[in-house]
């Protein structure tokens, strides 16, 4: 069970997360909507402490975790695989070594120092990462550099590396932002599958109404740092989100669109 | 995961798990000859341990004369040393980049076609680079005599040839779209160098040159040994009277200046290239970019950073992305 309790964090005198108080039992699937700048990647990154809240407190099953530091710090972040936008793969690496960051944190005395060398993985943890690639159908792509892959083959190699982590939540950072259609309903099914076959519990941000609706057990929505909504999909009527965004569902469709037009031109560039 | 999956993985794709035992012991024996050569060249080179050892009192012995560091009775001189080799760094590191920029675009792919001459032309860049900025200013200092005119001329045409090549990669890298949005506005050649061009690689040919300036005010030192000039001249008639507390005092001077040079070169880099106030954020962007702890690429590592740091001069004028106001 993953609580927040009054989950802040500032950003100068702008305010990105405002008091956020969350109860996500184990094994459930959230979907966690909202416009660009509501919050909701802050609050993903605040949960694997990419970013220190300002105030509040991250609980796992009873647990505090706000203020470790160190190794109970790297072991904490292990068991809350991270997946991002734009993949955070490192480019330059093969597919393989890739998913095998997934098993960093894992690795103790001797072999870490073997694996901080010469990337000495074990032959059982460089199959499980074939496995896993095998699993979403990239396993002949595992020597091949990460950079040669397509977005969608790279966000899906970026779930292997997460699986890898054995973590007990996925948090996925608007995973789907830029990619294309197709490639962004495999990436989907993807964490669906993660969720129901190996019962991670998974919080997903995402600015389609649609895609949250089909996939997640239960939709927060956030405006301005705050939760605005809290329930079933079934009850984000278009009526609710005229309510809480003051827009209609198919300005919201919009406005994802335009975003992830505007997400996807810059990372080519970068690439290029 | 058991044994025979791992074995089935194994033997479907052989490459995943570190290469073949022929190959690991290749990799092996190789290692093993590059120890062992590695232990011929030391061994050559009569590197022993009581051999250094020695050498290490010899050098506390030095270390004990210079404190406390003193500037001597001649402390004019050294202070004139000083500025000599810092005007000698300044003057050569300004002439090699000046005459640099013309020299980086003929050296550039996407500016001259005719591979022959831009071939000649780089070889005699690297004939130049071969040779190292000591032996020119040996060389300059028998063809124009003793003093700083042969020190700025030998930094100068040991830089030249590095700086265009520098450059002249700049270039290359240069973004083409800007240079089509100038030719289709009719532009001519020399309108495309200038306006197409010439923003985009100025900023990285001005990094450069700072770059340069920066450490040619630590090797003008050596100059000075040679007789070109500077306060290296200064230091060697220090140390072969062994007044080592004179040259502790000089090399804190020195010190001192090389880093009021790299403070001012930094800032002003900062002030010609941009970063003093950088261009506003849009709200969509990833909180990555404003994550204390995250890596950034320098603005000089990447391709994409030179067009970064390009895009930034453009806006280092007054007006950044916004539409700018008439009259500007």
């Amino acid at each position: 069970m993953l609580e927040l309790k009054g989950l802040t964090r500032r950003f100068g005198a702008t305010t990105a997360v405002d008091g956020v108080e969350l109860v996500v039992p184990d094994g459930q699937m959230v979907g966690i909507i909202g416009r660009s700048g509501a919050g909701k990647s802050t609050l993903l990154r605040m949960i694997n402490r990419l970013e220190t809240p300002s105030s509040g407190r991250i609980l796992s099953g009873g647990r505090d975790v706000t203020a470790l530091s160190g190794r109970g710090l790297r072991e904490w972040r292990r068991d809350c695989a991270m997946v991002f936008q734009q993949f955070n793969l490192v480019q330059r690496l093969d597919v393989l070594t890739n998913v095998l960051i997934g098993r960093l944190a894992w690795q103790r005395g001797w072999r870490r120092l073997m694996v901080l060398l010469a990337a000495r993985f074990t032959a059982e943890e460089r199959a499980m990462a074939l496995a896993a690639l095998d699993r979403f159908g990239l396993a002949e792509t595992a020597l091949q550099r990460a950079e040669t892959l397509s977005g969608g083959q790279q966000q899906r190699v970026a779930i292997c590396r997460a699986l890898l982590q054995k973590p007990r939540f996925l948090l996925a950072d608007e995973p789907i932002a830029s990619l294309d259609p197709r490639n962004a309903q495999l990436v989907m099914d993807a964490l669906r599958d993660v969720n129901r076959r190996d019962g991670l519990t998974v919080l997903v941000n995402l600015h389609h109404l649609d895609t949250a609706r089909e996939y997640c057990d239960r939709i927060v929505a956030m405006q301005a740092g705050r939760v605005v909504f809290d329930d079933a999909p079934g009850a984000l009527t278009p009526e609710r989100v005229r309510a809480i965004y003051g827009i209609s569902e198919q300005e919201f469709a919009a406005e994802a669109e335009a975003r992830r037009r505007a997400a996807a031109a810059p990372a080519r560039l970068a690439v290029a | 995961m058991t044994t025979a999956e791992i074995a089935a993985w194994q033997a479907r794709m052989p490459g995943a798990f570190g290469g073949t035992v022929r190959g690991r012991l290749l990799r092996l024996a190789a290692g093993l000859l590059f120890l062992l050569w590695l232990g011929w060249a030391l061994w050559h080179f009569d590197f022993a341990p009581a051999r250094l050892w020695n050498g290490l009192a010899g050098l506390l012995t030095i270390l004990r004369l210079m404190v406390p560091p003193s500037p001597g009775e001649l402390w004019v001189d050294i202070l004139q040393g000083l500025a000599e080799s810092v005007a000698m760094a300044f003057l050569g590191t300004f002439l090699a980049a000046l005459v640099a920029v013309p020299l980086g675009f003929l050296g550039a792919g996407n500016v001259v076609r005719n591979a022959l001459f831009r071939f000649s032309l780089r070889r005699v860049f690297d004939g130049f680079r071969g040779v190292d900025q000591l032996i020119w200013a040996l060389a300059f200092v028998r063809a124009v005599g003793l003093g700083p005119l042969a020190g700025v001329m030998a930094i100068a045409t040991a830089d030249v040839a590095v700086l265009a090549k520098l450059n002249a990669e700049a270039v290359e890298n240069a973004e083409r779209r800007q240079v089509e949005g100038v030719t289709a506005a009719g532009g001519g050649f020399l309108a495309r160098l200038r306006f197409g061009l010439l923003p985009q690689v100025l900023p990285v040919m001005l990094a450069q040159a700072l770059y340069f300036f920066e450490s040619n005010t630590r090797s003008a030192a050596i100059l000075g040994v040679v007789g070109a000039g500077g306060i290296g001249l200064q230091i060697a008639e220090r140390i072969r009277v062994r007044h080592w507390d004179e040259v502790a005092f000089i090399i804190l001077l020195m010190v001192v200046t090389v880093a009021a040079i790299d403070w001012l070169s930094a800032r002003l880099r900062r002030r010609l290239i941009g970063g003093a106030n950088p261009p506003p954020r849009p709200r969509s962007a990833p909180p990555a970019a404003r994550s204390r702890s995250a890596i950034r690429p320098g603005p000089r590592s990447s391709p994409a950073g030179r067009r970064a740091a390009a895009s930034r001069w453009r806006g280092g004028r007054g007006c950044r992305s916004r539409p700018c106001p008439a009259g500007r």
